[in-house]
């Protein structure tokens, strides 16, 4: 009788330990942690150079190249581990793993998958797709400054510029 | 002595028989064999040189020189060394003698290498099937180099395991293919007389997820450590850092001495959140829930405590080929200095209210029993064999990270029952805490991450151990072309600790199995590192749970 009583007390006394999530907002920023979420991903900034998709080590991202100036990357966040090797390879500093981890769907393959497209040079010699040297290398590509290319469903990054009438 | 000596030693004795001796350092010892006196080598290291087997491996390397490679390897726990013992056998015709009648322990490893390769151990006690499900075609090797890494073979309904008779007069009570407590696939068949267990028979490995596989054919050196720490959900981290440390040493890498000791400090913590784990689980298995919520309770800091380190509360993704990717920085040694000693005082009343606790002892004390010279023959590891009375701890052994310049301690218990375990689990906790301090004091500055230049070379081989919250894990790495390793062989600790449950329950009382296989901390996911269907099949009369109570009751 008097180990129960103990061990009542002992279970009193720690309080209330669990957290009010989901009634009350759990921010894991809170805790200044280093907390690993949805990885994000700026497409502008995407230059399409693949690493991402070399170090994946639950080989979610895919690289295609749909034609001679156009790579594809698909993203298939379902298969993310979160991990964020991603994130520390990126050259261009454009996937940032962020504080994000609501991310329950009844549509997981279309709400987490995200595509983008990135204008890429085309080789002379083996006519497939390649990252210029430089961006001024990139500009000069036929095709690249008037793109209407998809940038994750995003507005192109730059308009055509339309020839004046005068 | 040292790995040199001790390959001299094997050469005046086998003189010819050994077609190549060579010390890796002073703890590692690889010896190429001929296939025909395997048994002879394997009887003079068992029970001449007192060495423990650890695990076998089969490769194919018919690529290479048209031969399989099996390997078997053992462990000199008192001189610090590791053996690998390399034998040849014609790709043609793969056949290998067994080595299980002299060496008990490697009963499973020789039937999974039987399984996997095709390597077919003669004169095998028990040559059933043991990885592989009972309706895969029996000509498919799915370790083989030509076998695709995503083969789906049909599924045949009608096929059953066979099934070990019971002894004369003894009943059969399935438990499984879903174990009770543990909520992870494994089906053992209990032999009862009454209420006394007679003996047991397992089948498991029905939840093979082809992770070595993978690792060989498809993942490259640094997506591996990510895959490692997902064989395990309780202690990843001892799969990720044993993977690494195995490459690190077949490549020469030198890891900076900081990430050695940021690996030591969370390989402790996991320790320390595991066995307080593991205590909960063993309260609710025998009833006593306020264990088990108590003991949870006590873990979460410590789980918030790896978030804001590692960034995740488990599966930490820290270890890379080279060093570990974050460091353990000054801000959060406050943090992890009050989770530890919130933490250690809270274990110390926990650790005074157990052994006097009446409820605990009527079911602990006197179960489970595994005698020292079982625990031995069966090469089990970790707290199982600690409570045995084997003094065998890999961080005192084989030292490895920062292990060597810490001091740490080995916890005995000779009382060979499910106490011992315990006892051996409450100091162990203790001794972790104290080992994480020592650590976070001694840390020297300096990079987490070793340069690495140029490519790992093929043909290199390293194994490598790191002392698991459940005992030994071993890694053997041979590298391979194509920045990936050309095989990869893993050894969880249940893989060994499991082969030991049929001596455990024998003599106990029904009700006490649950906490015997409990008590060494089974994690099932460990073991079955490839993939098996289902099927369950009951030739013998068969109890449903309603008869097993009834019978209970009208006792």
């Amino acid at each position: 009788m008097l180990s129960k009583l103990k061990e009542a007390i002992l279970c009193f006394a720690a309080g209330i330990v669990t957290l009010r999530y989901p009634f009350a907002p759990h921010d894991p920023e809170g805790e200044e942690g280093e907390f690993r979420g949805y990885p994000e991903v700026d497409v502008n900034r995407c230059i399409g150079c693949g690493g991402c998709a070399a170090v994946c080590p639950a080989r979610a991202i895919m690289i295609e190249d749909i034609d001679q100036t156009t790579r594809r990357i698909t993203r298939l966040r379902e298969r993310c581990i979160y991990c964020g090797r991603c994130a520390e390879v990126c050259p261009q500093d454009a996937i940032t793993m962020t504080k994000q981890f609501e991310l329950a769907s009844d549509k997981v393959r279309e709400d987490l998958e995200h595509v983008c497209e990135v204008f890429m040079a085309t080789c002379k010699r083996c006519g497939r797709c390649y990252e210029p040297a430089s961006p001024l290398d990139k500009i000069m590509e036929p095709g690249y400054r008037h793109d209407e290319i998809k940038r994750g469903g995003q507005e192109p990054l730059y308009e055509p510029v339309e020839a004046s009438s005068e | 002595m040292t790995a040199q000596s001790f390959g001299d030693s094997l050469k005046n004795k086998f003189g010819d028989k050994l077609l190549e001796v060579e010390a890796a350092g002073v703890d590692q010892l690889y010896v190429r064999i001929v296939p025909e006196c395997l048994v002879e080598v394997a009887d003079y290291l068992y029970n001449d040189e007192g060495c423990r087997f650890v695990i076998n491996s089969g490769t194919d390397r018919r690529e290479h020189n048209g031969k399989f490679l099996i390997t078997h390897f053992f462990a000199q726990d008192e001189e610090n060394l590791y053996i690998a013992v390399h034998a040849e056998v014609d790709g043609n015709d793969p056949r290998i003698d067994s080595i299980t009648p002299v060496v008990p322990a490697a009963n499973w490893s020789e039937r999974e290498a039987r399984d996997m390769v095709g390597v077919a151990p003669e004169g095998h006690p028990d040559p059933r099937r043991l990885v592989l499900a009972d309706d895969w075609p029996e000509d498919l090797y799915p370790l083989r180099t030509d076998v695709e890494h995503g083969i789906k073979p049909e599924s045949c309904p009608d096929v059953a395991m066979p099934l070990v008779e019971p002894p004369e007069g003894a009943s059969v009570v399935p438990i499984g293919p879903y174990f009770p407590v543990l909520e992870e696939p494994a089906y053992f068949r209990i032999f009862v007389e009454g209420e006394t267990v007679v003996g047991a028979d397992y089948r498991g490995f029905y939840n093979h997820r082809g992770v070595e596989k993978l690792g060989c054919s498809v993942l490259t050196y640094n997506q591996i450590p990510f895959m490692a720490e997902r064989i395990c959900g309780i202690c990843g981290f001892v799969h990720s850092c044993s993977y690494c440390q195995a490459v690190e040493r077949a490549a020469g890498i030198e890891v900076p001495e900081r990430a050695e000791y940021v690996r030591t400090i969370m390989l402790e913590v996991e320790r320390v959140q595991s066995h307080l784990l593991w205590l909960g689980i063993a309260g609710h298995i025998i009833g006593f829930d306020t264990v088990l919520m108590q003991t949870w309770r006590m873990r979460e800091p410590l789980m918030w405590l790896c978030e804001r380190i590692t960034g995740n509360r488990k599966t930490y993704g820290m270890n890379l080929i080279g060093g570990v990717r974050r460091d353990i920085t000054a801000d959060v040694h406050g943090d992890i200095t009050d989770v530890l000693a919130k933490i250690e005082k809270e274990w110390r009343a926990l650790y005074d209210a157990i052994p006097g606790d009446p409820t605990l002892m009527a079911r602990l004390k006197g179960t489970g029993e595994l005698p020292e010279e079982k625990a031995r023959e069966l090469a089990v590891a970790g707290p199982t064999a600690r409570g045995s009375g084997v003094a065998i701890d890999v961080r005192v052994d084989h030292p490895y990270a920062a292990y060597d310049r810490l001091d740490v301690k080995k916890c005995v218990y000779d009382s060979c029952d499910n106490v011992a375990r315990v006892l051996v689990r409450l100091d162990e906790t203790l001794d972790a805490i104290d080992i994480i301090r020592q650590a976070l004091d001694d840390m020297p500055d300096g990079p987490i991450m070793a340069e690495i230049g140029e490519e790992i070379p093929a043909g290199l081989e390293a194994m490598s151990a790191v002392e698991a919250p459940r005992g030994e894990v071993f890694h053997w790495v041979l590298t391979g072309e194509e920045n990936r390793p050309e095989r990869w062989r893993v050894r969880a600790p249940t893989y060994a600790n499991l082969q030991a449950v049929p001596t455990m329950v024998t003599g106990d009382a029904l009700a006490d199995v649950p906490i015997d296989v409990g008590s060494f901390d089974p994690c099932f996911s460990c073991t079955e590192r490839m993939e098996v269907t289902d099927l369950k099949s009951g030739i013998i009369r068969v109890y449903t749970q309603d008869e097993v109570l009834a019978l209970r009751q009208s006792k």
